[in-house]
């Protein structure tokens, strides 16, 4: 577990940790304060529709707490979402989601077209991510060495994605189906948080897979996988700005 | 400690005459023409629903701008502002409860509360309000929806709810209708 909560916490070492979402079972006004005691506020709180589970959107959560919550997002009794900084960040997320109403679990051709595409495109620029199975899609995570503005970030995101887009609709696929979103994004200022990686997802109770080209890992090559990210995938400085120039001249 | 849950919109709001009322001008942020712009103001005001198969398309997007529009634009009751401070001072712990997008209207729906000096303790989301108030044990709650007002009793929640025109042909219930929050002030307090 000790070793678990450290990979996790130097993995996502460049996100703010006084903020988070938390995804969990549990609610009441005794559970909210234990969870406020010590200085942490609830920004709101909001319970699912099956009434099952609960998200709170906590800020100015001590080092110690947010300790307890890693700890129990690995021991898979909570969710940890994590905010990104609103100006620069040292690691970006693409999450692609299954954009249907209806039935969006199921893995429609689209996604495992999208999610290869933008995989390969990454790859090539010097960015191989680390994909995550979550939910409706997959989280595509790429570590930098250092921080990069959230724009410079956001307008490499954008470009990358209008590539994998166009890969799908070259194969006749309806890219309406995808829905894109991008971590961190600039238009979008403290209100969107991303599940982090090594937990049970809080509503279907699947764990967070990590998914390569051959297919799912199980869980404890996950873990393999998520540590030989961190310590052989970082992209260099000037690796990710040779990446952003590129995408910056070709579109 | 005394728990009582507020709703915002059409309760402690004129939500629904602000969507009805603005003259909403169409904005670079819109990303529609002015025709579609047109249309879909038209669609959100007359409560059609999204027949859209997708979750995210360009209508979801523009009602989204336009719901938050509303919350920012909308006037709090007076009533409603006296009643809320009268709750603080008397030690009572407020929850706002509401429908509405947190994720995406939270900054907004928080900045009107504090410019109308509206206290609350607690700023919840939940789609079914009263399994809410049955989950954390919350006896009252003060909302206009149909549903919480025919269906209160059943989850052992003390529903009491504005007077609204939308109100006239309700059926059967036990919920409390009131035409000023004073009413209310009195019903808990005894």
């Amino acid at each position: 577990m000790d070793s678990k909560l450290e990979l996790l916490k130097a993995f996502y070492s460049g996100l703010p940790k006084d903020r988070a979402k938390v995804e969990t079972g549990e609610h009441g006004f005794e559970y909210l304060d234990t969870m406020l005691s010590d200085g942490a506020t609830l920004e709101y709180g909001e319970m699912h529709r099956s009434g099952l589970l609960y998200k709170y959107k906590l800020s100015n959560i001590p080092g110690h707490r947010m300790n307890e919550l890693l700890e129990a997002h690995i021991g898979k009794t909570c969710n940890v979402c994590l905010y990104f900084d609103d100006m620069a960040n040292s690691i970006f997320c693409v999450n692609l989601d299954n954009n249907h109403k209806m039935n969006n679990t199921v893995l429609i051709p689209e996604m495992n077209l999208a999610v290869r595409l933008l995989m390969e495109h990454l790859t090539r620029l010097g960015c191989e991510p680390l994909v995550i199975a979550s939910g409706r899609g997959y989280h595509l995570w790429c570590r930098l060495a250092v921080s990069f503005g959230n724009k410079e970030i956001h307008n490499f995101l954008l470009r990358s994605m209008a590539v994998t887009l166009a890969g799908l609709h070259k194969q006749g696929f309806d890219y309406n189906n995808i829905k894109a979103n991008f971590y961190p994004d600039p238009r979008v200022r403290d209100a969107v948080s991303l599940r982090l990686y090594g937990s049970n997802h809080a509503k279907n109770k699947v764990f967070s897979h990590v998914f390569t080209p051959e297919g799912l890992l199980d869980e404890e090559a996950s873990w393999k996988a998520f540590e030989n990210h961190l310590n052989q995938k970082t992209v260099a400085e000037a690796q990710f700005r040779e990446a952003c120039d590129f995408m910056m001249r070709a579109f | 400690m005394k728990t009582i849950a507020i709703d915002l919109d059409d309760t402690l709001s004129n939500f629904t005459e602000t969507l009805q009322t603005t003259e909403f001008v169409r904005e670079a942020s819109h990303v529609v023409s002015e025709e579609v712009f047109r249309d879909y103001l038209e669609k959100i005001r007359s409560g059609a629903p999204d027949t859209s198969d997708l979750l995210s398309n360009e209508y979801s997007s523009f009602r989204g701008k336009i719901i938050c529009k509303c919350h920012e634009l909308a006037v709090a009751r007076a009533d409603g502002i006296e009643f809320m401070q009268w709750l603080r001072a008397n030690a009572w712990r407020i929850v706002i409860c509401t429908y509405s997008d947190l994720r995406r209207d939270g900054h907004t729906i928080k900045k009107w509360l504090e410019d109308n000096r509206i206290p609350y303790d607690y700023l919840f989301m939940a789609w079914n309000k009263l399994e809410f108030c049955r989950a954390w044990k919350i006896e009252y709650l003060v909302d206009d929806q149909e549903l919480n007002i025919l269906h209160g009793s059943r989850y052992g929640v003390k529903v009491f709810y504005p007077m609204l025109p939308k109100h006239a042909a309700l059926a059967a219930n036990e919920a409390r209708g009131f035409r000023t929050f004073d009413e209310v002030r009195q019903w808990i307090q005894n």
